[in-house]
């Protein structure tokens, strides 16, 4: 019986032609309420609007008004595979490099020397390229310095389609995080790329380093080093064309069919060595593994 | 949340879900048993049945192996003792009751989906110090879910010990010394235990005893036994071994077990022992009712239902929206997770515990001992109260009310402080009705007394007497000197057949050698004995002129409900009874006729002091007050005039008959709003005759009630939908106070029974306590409704960010912790503050709550918590201080819109922002996390302004002003705790919030004013336009 009347009850809830009232309410109700919100709601994103254009105002075009969480710059590596910062192929196997090098090819075109010397300005080395704006005046749009694809030598992929992957002696690309403004080394000094064995846990306070297995590198362009002509960067609305400088690494002679991990850092006096948290900020780490049997 | 009601008198075994037991059927026809009246058919039989059926001697007793035989048969002669809930059982309905189990259900959510996560997790002992932050995140659904459990633990321990708190101090009414019984077994009186006394003992009970059984009283002298704990008559009554009445409860024959023998002594035979006793079956019947639950409870479940329904309405649509959206089916059931947990409300559970309580505490300080917290509010709903009258309404002492003497009604003070008019105390005739009033009485003061107020201290004797004596005391000092100097040489004490009582003295003038004669009784049987009347000092025959004069004083007393004494004396002629004479009062060998008439005194349990104003308050509140008595209904009725229950100008139907000539009969009940309702007659009414009565009369007095009638009319007024409190102190209320929706005994003069049953013990048995316990209770709602508003409008922003999150893929603007620290931080204080409100207008004078109307939680709170407040302010300024953070960081709005799956990519370190930075995974979390905070910052910013809109409902705050120092406090209290969390070195490891530049926390002022003044002008609406659509559509 108290079932019947909680059914009938829920449905005179949901419309009740006595009173004509759709879920407790009349349609001139339900009209005027919803036009409250309406209103209400179109008022408040007026509001909204407004003052995130406010805000917006307040922005500078070229520059974000904070900047202090990229104090170090980050450093990321190519060729990368999907999740993880691993290369692991097989020398008999070309698909499983064969990616890789794909990879590399598509990262380095818009280095091509055609399009550099087309889009870019040959600039002095071993001094920043500043384009400062006078006062109100903007210098813009900003030229970039050209970052030749053969700078890169036997990485350039140029000579060697293949990057070494297929003999074993795998080019790793280097480059550092863009920010607006930054200038890296000091008083004349480049910021260059040191790659060694990373330390890492094997277990309970126990390290191990892979020193040994590491073997000979070859930095291009000489040293690691990140020209000073690349920087200021002065972001993407001023300098439409920047080349981002790079840094590759070969590895001629890294102990094969074993897991080799290597850190890859910045180093440069004004670059402060980043929170031990991040491990992608100054740095950067990956596994390589070469399978040849 | 379940407070659960005192249980310590409810039966363990009605908890049965199948309908067709036969156990449960047994268990409902005891319970209508027990509803009918006693079944005692002893005082109609013989004393030779009585003994026969019990197989005992009138003169020697039981023989001891009968005695033993029948202890084992019948059981100990005591009442069973409630079941005592166990402690743990009692805890774990805190842990798990009512509210809990929504955050029960969030914390196993939490639980759940840390497994799943955990479970798909890659080996995470891989590279342990990488790994921390995937750790971290992980263990945010733990970390949750054990901060879920603490809450539901905590709070469940904070009203566990509050509930035993005050059931230590009902302990501490309880003294139970072990209780003598003088029986006669084998010809041989003997001292034994009351709890070895069987069915057939002959007993023997004097003045001061306690009646161990329900006894059939053989012979008796002098006997009155004092039944207001059982009947809740005023007056001791005599014991004699006839049968007076059909009526057990009525005759004279029977005295009860736990009534006391106030004076006499008497022997009987035990017919009942423990629980088959008639006080035992009360107590029984109390412990077998079920009470409901209470309305706050009722609310809370009504508003959980709400909140689950929303929660799992919300749930569900973004599981849905994100399954369609194609996230992966586990992502969909973290969401789910998500918005159902931060659905929930964390922190409310604690916070109306803390409001109960904080409200229990004050009401404490005012004499009004909360049993169970829930009970608090239970009072603020009370739509009416049935009030007993002995002890409650009345002082339980009888007081001389109005002498009758030079032809004239007196009226004495009955105040309890002596703080009434007086009369004119010159008068000869009052000297010596006073004289009289004081020789001609037995009782007299306990000794050692002599610091306390006159009406404080304890009397021996009978309860007119005692009356007498301090009337006398206070308006003419001590009597026992007047006793002194007029020291008694016979007497002849009260007796029914005489119905006076007098004794014979010797004068205070030392030369004058006559006797003086005082005599005190029924008025007509003293009148009888008079020839002459003392008026103005003069003795004038007793014309017919006077003796109308007598008459109509006396109807005139009578009909004030008042007991009615006559006092005469004659100064004995010398030469008649000289000096010596030997008076017998057994052969009366003296003068009893032709005295002088003084006057008459009346005699009444006058109402408390404080009770019709009380009783005007709970009338202006919409309550109705109902008195239920067992006493006589001319007396109840004179009280309830007294103390304004049947208030001035209104007639009961007997009054418009009395008034208009005419039979009782023909008066149409609906005329009279008044109504006088006799026991015996409620007894014959049907249900609907019963509803008749009590929806048709706002004044109404039932008199002469038994327990169970007391019950029924309970459950009549329940029956009609009102919220019912009952007052009372003695077991004959204990089954209603049970069923009541909140028992109110009394903390002095209540019996046990009636303090276990009851819901609050007023600690000063002061009627008037109630009022502030309805004030409290009303008060109590209010603040609620805001605290839970306020609550209520930080949770719903705590969603929205979800919401784009998923559906516009922008970086989530507001982490779990962050809800939390919400939840549990920022807003306890605040929203216990609001606790401390006052009333924004006089509560007392509007109608009480309509349980089925006023919800705690309607759609308009949800609507302006949820639809208006929340996106004006919280959700907005939110929002607008995480655009601000991340477009000052380089990530305009334009690009944060689909930025989410590569924001979230743990390898992508090197992603664009719209000014062309690159950013790694951990540096771009940290502007993240910095946005969370900002996010918090910004809810807080605008709960300043929400907790002053919560102030009030209806006033501006510019007329309740500023003046709660707790919500002062509570301000400056969570924005130091967001300071707190926002720059503490090391919250960004433990908690991940990060410090915020200082401009920043503006990013949520515009909103906070906004909502400030929108609210304003809401209430502005609401006070312009009173039933308009605004008040319609948003006043809560």
């Amino acid at each position: 019986m108290s079932k019947d009347g909680e059914k009938s009850g829920w449905k005179e809830y949901i419309w009740n032609p006595r009173t004509r009232e759709f879920m407790g309410r009349t349609a001139s109700s339900w009209g005027l309420i919803l036009l409250f919100y309406v209103v209400f709601y179109i008022f408040l994103a007026g509001l909204f609007a407004l003052t995130m254009y406010v805000m917006l105002q307040t922005l500078d075009d070229y520059k974000p008004t904070w900047q202090d969480r990229l104090a170090t710059p980050g450093m990321v590596i190519r060729p990368k595979s999907d999740e993880t910062y691993e290369i692991v192929y097989d020398t008999r196997n070309t698909e499983t490099w064969d990616l890789y090098a794909q990879a590399l090819d598509k990262f380095l075109t818009p280095y091509n020397n055609s399009l550099q010397t087309e889009k870019n300005k040959e600039c002095t080395p071993d001094e920043y390229f500043l384009q400062e704006d006078t006062g109100d005046v903007k210098n813009n749009p900003k030229r970039s310095c050209q970052f030749n694809r053969t700078i890169l030598e036997a990485c350039s992929g140029i000579n060697d389609r293949y990057y070494g992957y297929q003999i074993g002696q795998p080019c790793i690309i280097i480059k550092l995080n863009r920010v607006i403004g930054m200038l890296p080394g000091k008083d004349g000094q480049a910021p260059f790329v040191t790659c060694a064995a990373k330390k890492y846990k094997i277990g309970k306070d126990q390290w191990r380093e892979d020193t040994d297995k590491i073997g000979e590198m070859v930095y291009f362009p000489p040293n690691g080093i990140f020209n000073l002509m690349y920087y200021p960067y002065y972001g993407k609305k001023a300098q439409v064309n920047y080349s981002q400088p790079l840094v590759a690494v070969k590895f001629l002679n890294i102990t094969t069919n074993e897991d080799v991990n290597i850190e890859c850092r910045i180093n440069a006096t004004n670059i402060p060595i980043g929170s031990e948290r991040d491990k992608f900020a100054g740095r950067v780490s990956f596994k390589l593994r070469i399978n040849t049997k | 949340m379940g407070y659960g009601r005192s249980d310590s008198y409810r039966v363990a075994t009605t908890q049965d879900k199948d309908d067709r037991s036969p156990k449960k059927k047994k268990g409902a026809k005891d319970m209508d048993d027990l509803k009918k009246e006693v079944p005692i058919t002893e005082h109609k039989m013989s004393i030779e049945e009585v003994c026969r059926k019990y197989q005992t001697d009138i003169v020697q007793g039981l023989t001891n192996a009968k005695a033993a035989e029948y202890l084992i048969r019948d059981g100990p002669n005591a009442l069973t003792p409630p079941p005592t809930t166990p402690e743990w059982v009692k805890f774990c309905r805190q842990l798990f009751g009512g509210f809990s189990v929504l955050l029960w259900t969030g914390a196993i959510l939490c639980f759940l989906a840390y497994a799943i996560q955990a479970a798909t997790e890659d080996d995470p002992s891989r590279s342990a110090r990488s790994h921390m932050f995937d750790r971290l995140s992980l263990c945010l659904q733990l970390y949750l879910g054990i901060v879920l459990t603490a809450v539901v633990v905590i709070t469940g321990c904070f009203s566990y010990f509050q509930e035993a708190k005050s059931s230590k101090i009902m302990e501490s009414f309880k003294n139970m010394v072990p209780q003598q019984a003088l029986v006669i077994r084998e010809g041989e009186k003997v001292q034994i235990n009351a709890e070895e006394v069987v069915g057939g003992d002959l007993v023997e009970v004097k003045g001061g005893d306690r009646i161990p059984a329900d006894i059939r009283v053989v012979s008796a002298h002098g006997c009155k036994v004092d039944n207001s704990s059982l009947t809740g008559e005023s007056e001791p009554q005599s014991r004699s071994p006839d049968c007076t009445h059909d009526n057990p409860l009525e005759t004279r024959n029977i005295a009860f077990f736990s009534t006391n023998c106030v004076e006499g002594t008497a022997r009987g035979i035990v017919i009942c022992t423990g629980d088959n006793t008639v006080m035992g079956r009360i107590a029984t019947l109390t412990s077998g009712l079920e009470t409901g639950k209470t309305p706050i409870a009722k609310e809370i479940e009504h508003f959980i239902h709400i909140i689950t329904g929303v929660a799992v309405f919300l749930g569900l649509t973004f599981f849905i929206l994100a399954i369609v959206l194609g996230y992966s089916w586990l992502e969909a059931v973290i969401f789910l997770i998500g918005i159902i947990v931060a659905n929930v409300p964390e922190g409310l559970l604690a916070t109306v515990t803390v409001c109960l309580t904080l409200t229990a505490k004050r009401m404490a300080k005012k004499n009004c001992l909360v049993k169970n917290l829930e009970a608090v509010e239970t009072l603020g709903s009370t739509s009416t109260i049935c009030s007993d009258k002995t002890g409650t309404l009345t002082q339980n002492r009888m007081t001389v009310a109005h002498m009758w003497f030079d032809n004239q009604i007196h009226e004495a003070d009955t105040t309890e402080d002596q703080s009434g008019a007086s009369f004119d105390k010159s008068s000869i005739t009052w000297i010596s009705l006073a004289r009289v009033a004081a020789l001609c009485n037995r009782a007299q003061f306990k000794a050692g007394q002599d610091q306390l107020p006159i009406l404080k201290r304890d009397v021996a004797g009978d309860a007119s007497e005692s009356a007498l004596l301090k009337c006398i005391e206070l308006s003419c000092g001590s009597v026992r000197a007047m006793r002194d100097r007029n020291k008694k040489v016979a007497e002849i004490p009260f007796n029914s057949t005489n119905k006076y009582q007098l004794s014979v003295h010797e004068t205070e003038d030392l030369n004058d050698n006559r006797y003086l004669l005082v005599m005190k009784g029924a008025p007509e049987r003293v009148l009888e004995c008079c020839s002459t009347i003392l008026v103005q000092g003069k003795e004038q025959p007793l014309d017919e002129e006077l003796k109308e004069a007598f008459q109509n004083a006396y109807m005139e007393l009578g009909g004030l409900g008042e007991r009615v004494l006559g006092f005469c004396h004659v100064l004995l002629p010398e030469d008649q009874y000289p000096k010596g004479f030997a008076f017998d009062t057994d052969d009366v060998n003296f003068q009893t006729k032709d005295l002088c008439f003084v006057g008459l005194m009346s005699m009444i349990d006058p109402p408390r002091a404080a009770v019709p104003d009380a009783v005007g308050k709970c009338r202006s509140a919409g309550i109705k007050v109902i008195m239920v008595t067992g006493d006589h209904p001319i007396t109840a009725k004179a009280i309830a005039k007294g103390v304004g229950i049947i208030s001035e100008g209104n007639e009961t139907v007997e009054d418009i008959a009395a008034r208009l000539n005419i039979p009782v009969s023909q008066v149409n009940p609906r005329d009279a709003k008044a109504c006088v309702c006799h026991g015996t007659d409620l007894k014959d009414l049907s249900q609907d005759q019963m509803d008749d009565i009590l929806r048709n009369h706002t004044e109404i007095v039932f008199a002469r009630t038994s327990p169970q009638q007391k019950l029924i009319i309970v459950e009549g007024c329940q029956r009609l939908g009102a919220i019912v409190a009952v007052t009372g102190d003695g077991v004959n209320d204990s089954p209603a106070l049970k069923k009541a929706d909140i028992g109110v005994a009394m903390g002095i003069s209540g019996s046990d029974v009636s303090k276990q049953a009851a819901d609050m013990i007023l600690l000063d048995d002061n009627f008037a306590s109630i009022v502030t316990g309805v004030e409290e209770g009303r008060l109590i709602f209010d603040n609620l409704k805001k605290s839970i508003a306020y609550t209520l409008t930080s949770n719903i922003p705590e969603i929205t960010p979800f919401l784009l999150f998923i559906i516009v893929n922008i970086p989530l603007p507001l982490g779990t912790i962050t809800i939390l620290c919400i939840d549990l931080g920022t807003d306890m204080v605040p929203a216990i503050s609001l606790a401390y409100e006052a009333a924004e207008s006089d509560i007392m004078k509007r109608q009480p709550r309509n349980p089925f109307r006023d919800k705690l939680v309607n759609e308009r709170l949800i609507s302006i918590a949820y639809g208006q407040i929340v996106t004006a302010g919280f959700a907005l300024g939110g929002f607008f201080a995480y655009f601000v953070i991340l477009a000052e960081n380089g990530f305009l709005p334009t690009t944060l819109v689909g930025i989410r799956l590569n924001w979230d990519d743990r390898s992508c370190n090197d992603l664009e922002d719209t000014y062309g930075q690159q950013w790694t995974y951990e540096q771009r979390k940290i502007v993240e996390f910095t946005c969370h905070t900002a996010f918090f910052v910004s809810i807080v910013v605008v709960q300043w302004a929400d907790v002053i809109i919560c102030k009030t409902r209806r006033n501006s705050v510019f007329q309740q002003g500023m003046r709660n120092k707790i919500l002062i406090f509570g301000l400056f209290e969570e924005t130091a705790l967001a300071a707190f969390l926002s720059y503490c070195p090391g919250m960004d490891v433990a908690l991940r919030m990060y410090p915020l530049k200082p401009s920043w926390w503006f990013c949520a002022f515009p909103y906070s004013f906004l909502i400030f003044v929108y609210d304003e002008v809401r209430k502005l609406l609401i006070r312009r336009n009173p039933g308009g659509w605004v008040e319609r559509e948003t006043y809560y």
